[in-house]
């Protein structure tokens, strides 16, 4: 894998178009040759204006802002679609976007053509297309619509093949403007799940949305925008905190933006011998909100000790948001006799593979003595959020398979790589 | 040169994209692709019968005049054909030029190439009222058909070069469709497709003018091969493939200059 973005002062500046220019006509190119020169600068309208960024291989950076920040010329900037007016955009590996409700389809032609030219576009070779057509096929789920030209598709067909084909492509750059709004909470559900598993191969992603839980639990980071410029950037809840906070107020302040870890004595106590920095779930060695059900993760806990202890325990405890209990564990239950706690670092519970149904999860953590005097006990440490093709009740979801002898089925194609049957003759 | 390498490295998908304009022309009729030998057939029908009972035009030589009109009209059909769907060919692609990284060269490539493939299958028809004509000795057989092939060349420069200057402008400024229909009313009239330039008695202005057409020099060449089987002198050639090389080397440079803002003007 190797997607990076690298945005040197990069200016963008469209002209304008339709009744303020003169010079949509030959005719009036000609007979307004005078006042073209005097009027370039109020013909000009700065779409963006020194933006610096930087985008390393396997981050997933979201871009908010209001209406016209932006955001969207920013992302059509990276993939190449538009050029800066001044300043540079390196960007490298392969990059596919989603821009505007679906990638780009003719039409006039069928789905399935328009897939292979996508395709070609973006790089693939025929065969390789040939070979995935199945796989696009299915993931889009359009049923008899994938042979019918685009044109007569509903805006939800068009996002499910242009999201089918933009993911078949194995980018190493995924750039996502709010396509995900479009679709059915089913299909949501399936790009979500595999979102994160692109996620957790190391693709890179931006990501435009307006949909602040998504950002907090999809970006590492994000950048808020706002008329061209870059208002602040930084760890994604912490941005989506401040943008909240500014939509709500209308106002600009222009004070640092807050953490948004919340310090109030009912959600963390303790006697601050050992202290708790930060719980970070980490999916494939890198930090994340999103973890796909059923892979590898762990829970990473960086500590500071301000006085030194031999009664120590270190635990995690996993809910639901409406308090369900899901899972707790703890060093103590684990067999580990404390020594000595005297020096930071860091301690991390490594999961073989979280067998958990898809939803959203709380994640206490706590640092306590053995009878349980608390140094750090933070509730609601950690939000993450489990995705899953299929949407599975309950908590638990391990991985299983039907057997039968009697019945005779038909499976859907939605399902068939979530579920497998085993028909016995 | 950097267009034909962007053109080279996408041949596949060229190769796709012209595959399915034809498609696209073809497919909506029972006929199929018999579509592309009915249509020349009929046009020569109808000139057939409307220049030998209707109109009898006065015509040195005595040969068939439905056979000379059809032999010029021909290559005019494949660069009027081409640059008329060429003014709309970005503005038509516009979705994949905004959403996907894709070059713009694609399309204008895309729009000469169908409409060459088209002319070459008209061309058996051609061939065809060559030999039936000649078998009933209305017409010698013109054994220097196959020379078409390399009158093709000049011909297709220029309309490649006519169809990407013309595609980008036409982005750039909407009234270019209308200003192209005009101009290629113009262009036919002044060209030597129906009438010959040999022995055309009008002022001697008119026939300065004439022949200062660039278009002149490519008919000529293509119906000197095609129905009067002779070679073209040498002037005419170097003529006809200086034309083609300057309007080529003019349209890729139009295209260069307006490149960057297709897409945001599409």
């Amino acid at each position: 894998m190797k997607g990076s973005i690298r945005f040197s002062n990069v200016r963008k500046a469209f002209r304008w178009r339709g009744s303020r220019s003169p010079h949509e006509t030959i005719k009036g190119a000609f007979f307004h040759r005078k006042t073209r020169r005097r009027r370039t600068s109020r013909e000009q309208f700065v779409a963006l204006d020194g933006i610096d960024l930087e985008v390393t291989t396997g981050e997933a950076v979201a871009l908010i802002g209001p209406n016209g920040s932006g955001k969207s010329t920013l992302l059509k900037l990276i993939g190449g679609i538009l050029k800066p007016t001044s300043g540079t955009v390196e960007v490298t590996g392969r990059v596919t976007a989603l821009i505007e409700v679906g990638a780009g389809f003719h039409p006039e032609i069928s789905g399935r053509e328009n897939v292979v030219i996508n395709g070609m576009l973006l790089g693939l070779g025929r065969r390789e297309i040939e070979e995935r057509m199945q796989e696009i096929v299915d993931f889009a789920d359009i049923g008899p619509f994938i042979d019918q030209p685009v044109k007569i598709y509903s805006s939800g067909m068009y996002v499910r093949l242009g999201f089918a084909v933009a993911v078949a492509a194995d980018p190493d750059i995924l750039l996502i403007d709010e396509v995900l709004a479009v679709g059915d909470e089913a299909f949501t559900r399936r790009c979500l799940d595999r979102l994160a598993r692109m996620r957790q191969r190391g693709v890179t992603m931006v990501l435009v949305s307006h949909d602040l839980d998504l950002v907090t639990s999809f970006a590492d980071r994000a950048l808020y925008l706002d008329r061209g410029g870059i208002v602040t950037e930084g760890p994604a809840d912490a941005v989506a905190a401040r943008y909240r906070s500014d939509a709500a107020g209308g106002s600009r302040r222009d004070d640092p933006p807050q953490p948004a870890r919340e310090d109030d004595d009912k959600t963390r106590w303790g006697n601050g011998n050992v202290e708790i920095d930060t719980v970070e779930l980490l999916v494939g060695g890198k930090r994340s909100r999103l973890v796909a059900g059923g892979s590898p993760c762990s829970l990473r806990i960086r500590y500071s000790v301000n006085e030194p202890m031999e009664d120590f325990v270190f635990g995690v405890a996993w809910h639901r948001s409406d308090g369900t209990q899901v899972s707790g564990h703890n060093t103590d239950l684990a067999g580990f006799e404390p020594l000595r706690l005297a020096t930071d670092g860091e301690v991390c519970c490594e999961y073989d593979s979280l067998q958990l149904a898809p939803g959203e999860y709380l994640v206490d953590v706590a640092i306590h003595a053995r009878n349980g005097l608390a140094y750090d006990y933070w509730c609601d440490a950690l939000k993450v959020r489990v995705t899953s093709e299929v949407e599975w009740p309950g908590v638990w979801s391990p991985p299983h398979r039907w057997r039968s002898t009697g019945p005779e089925w038909r499976i859907g194609d939605e399902f068939r790589r979530a579920t497998s049957i085993e028909h016995d003759e | 040169m950097t267009v034909i390498r962007i053109l080279w490295r996408h041949r596949a998908l060229i190769a796709v994209l012209v595959r399915r304009d034809l498609d696209a022309r073809y497919r909506a009729s029972v006929l199929g692709f018999f579509w592309s030998l009915i249509n020349p057939l009929l046009l020569l029908a109808v000139y057939a019968v409307v220049f030998t009972y209707i109109f009898n035009p006065r015509f040195p030589g005595g040969d068939p005049y439905p056979l000379f009109l059809f032999s010029g009209l021909l290559p005019w059909l494949f660069f009027s054909g081409a640059v008329l769907d060429g003014s709309a060919t970005l503005i038509d692609n516009g979705p994949l030029l905004a959403k996907v990284m894709c070059p713009p060269e694609l399309f204008p490539a895309v729009t000469v190439l169908s409409h060459l493939i088209h002319h070459l299958l008209a061309l058996p028809v051609l061939f065809l009222a060559m030999v039936v004509s000649s078998a009933a000795g209305l017409h010698s057989f013109p054994w220097t058909f196959p020379l078409i092939v390399v009158a093709l060349v000049p011909w297709l420069l220029t309309t490649g070069g006519a169809v990407f200057a013309i595609s980008v402008l036409s982005v750039h400024y909407r009234d270019m469709r209308d200003l192209v229909g005009h101009l290629l009313n113009l262009l036919f009239f002044s060209s030597p497709i129906i009438y010959s330039l040999e022995g055309l008695q009008v002022p001697v202005i008119l026939h300065r003018i004439l022949t200062l057409n660039p278009l002149a020099s490519l008919v000529t060449v293509y119906r000197d091969a095609a129905f009067a089987g002779r070679v073209s002198p040498p002037q005419l050639w170097l003529t006809a493939f200086v034309v083609g090389g300057v309007s080529w080397w003019l349209g890729t440079r139009v295209f260069a200059a307006y490149r960057e803002t297709v897409v945001e003007a599409v």
